[in-house]
């Protein structure tokens, strides 16, 4: 499971005043202690205004590099900034997010053409906003990937976010996603499928529960790839234990192997 | 690092990939394809002690002893060619009406990791298929039986008592194991040796050679 760690984001408060008193300890420490548990990538988003989030943005990338190594995900709903973040990023990372929307692709895909940059892209458009039906947002998945292709961006380097909506107000529970997510696979193999878990439980109570049993059920449908707090010990675990069931960790090394790094289980004091 | 040092450490941490590689690099530095061949028969006592002190897990011993069989794969061609180095032969299957296989099979690898040449005879496996094996095995030393479930207890019981009427014990050891058994049992049905485990097993072929 790729994980992409979500901790360094300003739409949470405690980051907001953070970045609003330039506390330049406070998103180092995020970012290391998100680098302990061996994330994939840590992902870093400003959520300013529009005026400053190229500054802001910069700037914790920046921080975020003095202590750790691990691949940043830069999250903007400005697509182009993403990409104009990519100068200031010392290794590949990830740009969350693009979108059949607006010039979003355009902006980005040409940028990361000829790079290892991954790119993780929501099935939505202009004409749909968040589509209703499996069809739509398949139909979408077409002309991401036909833009990909056209920029020589192969499917592995692309994470598809199909779109977790709450579950509160489904009529259907999850199955048109898992319907949507096992025909991604189906038709490009390689490629991820990634998305906010936590977006399953909104508006509902013990949302620990929730957003877990939403995870397990995705993965059983492919999704490989998720954006989460990756200090989270409960929701590691799972994710473990569910990759060996699913037999993707031969003799449950990996398990066993991020037990011992204290990734989740028993916590050593 | 020497090169034997890496084998013995590749061995324990169970690096599958990486062993046939060290196991080259230490007969191309010129060590004696038995030496390197005790090194992770050292290496597999660590693992097998680990874990009867529950420090690591059955796939974690498992992936050691595939390790091992890797390298000792590199070094066959050089061991084959020189005296004997296998401390004998062990026969092992799971007894009559029993049809479990996986801790019969990791008692086997364990053993083959302290030294052994294995024939397994897999599971259900009655009496006369022990006596024969015996009889067509001369290099034989040890017969080793399996048996899970406390309703095979008693076939467990017969096996034995079928190859000491044999006259099998003058041939070879008989022990015995699986969860249900006990070394009291073991005792009365008249085995020569218990183990509870599948490191101890491995412990207990060595020692009862000896």
């Amino acid at each position: 499971m790729i994980i992409i760690a979500e901790k360094i984001n300003g739409s949470i408060p405690s980051v907001a005043k953070a970045i609003e008193a330039k506390d330049e300890e406070f998103i180092k420490n995020l970012a290391k202690i998100q680098s302990e548990v061996s994330p994939d990538f840590l992902d870093v988003c400003a959520s300013v205004e529009p005026e400053f989030e190229f500054e802001t943005l910069k700037w914790m990338i920046e921080l975020v590099q003095e202590v750790s190594d691990v691949p940043i995900a830069v999250d903007s709903p400005n697509a182009k900034l993403c990409a104009d973040m990519i100068p200031f990023c010392k290794k590949p990372g990830m740009i969350n997010s693009v979108s059949m929307e607006g010039t979003k692709v355009d902006d980005v895909f040409p940028v990361i053409a000829d790079t290892k940059w991954e790119v993780a892209a929501l099935l939505c458009d202009d004409k749909n906003g968040i589509p209703k039906t499996a069809e739509i947002r398949l139909k979408i998945l077409e002309d991401l990937m036909a833009k990909a292709k056209e920029y020589n961006i192969d499917p592995s380097r692309i994470h598809i976010d199909p779109l977790v909506e709450m579950l509160c107000t489904s009529e259907d529970g999850i199955n048109m996603l898992v319907d949507v997510m096992k025909e991604i696979k189906k038709r490009y193999p390689t490629i991820h499928i990634t998305g906010a878990a936590s977006n399953i439980s909104f508006n509902l109570p013990a949302r620990k529960v929730v957003n877990q049993a939403f995870v397990v059920l995705a993965m059983n449908a492919g999704m490989d790839s998720v954006i989460l707090d990756p200090l989270n010990r409960d929701m590691r675990g799972l994710i473990y234990a569910t990759e060996a069931l699913l037999g993707e960790d031969m003799m449950c090394m990996e398990f066993i192997g991020a037990y011992r790094d204290g990734i989740f289980g028993v916590q050593k004091k | 690092m020497s090169k034997l040092d890496e084998v013995k450490e590749l061995t324990e941490k169970g690096k599958q990939k990486l062993i046939a590689d060290a196991v080259q690099g230490a007969v191309d530095e010129g060590v004696e394809a038995t030496v390197i061949l005790d090194t992770m028969i050292d290496a597999m006592a660590i693992v097998g002690d680990k874990f009867k002190r529950s420090e690591i897990f059955v796939p974690e011993m498992l992936m050691a002893a595939h390790t091992m069989k890797k390298g000792v794969a590199v070094i066959q061609p050089l061991l084959a060619s020189g005296a004997s180095t296998s401390l004998g032969t062990c026969i092992i299957g799971t007894v009559a009406g029993d049809l479990h296989d996986i801790g019969k099979n990791l008692v086997s690898l364990m053993i083959e990791s302290a030294g052994f040449t294995m024939v397994d005879l897999g599971v259900d496996v009655p009496t006369d298929k022990f006596i024969e094996a015996i009889n067509d095995t001369p290099e034989c030393k040890i017969v080793a039986l399996s048996c899970l479930l406390t309703t095979t207890m008693p076939a467990l019981s017969e096996t034995v008592k079928g190859l000491i009427d044999a006259g099998m014990k003058d041939k070879v050891k008989i022990v015995v194991g699986g969860a249900p058994i006990t070394q009291e049992y073991s005792d009365e049905i008249g085995a020569d040796g218990y183990a509870e485990d599948a490191a101890s097993a491995a412990e207990l072929a060595k020692a009862i050679i000896a």
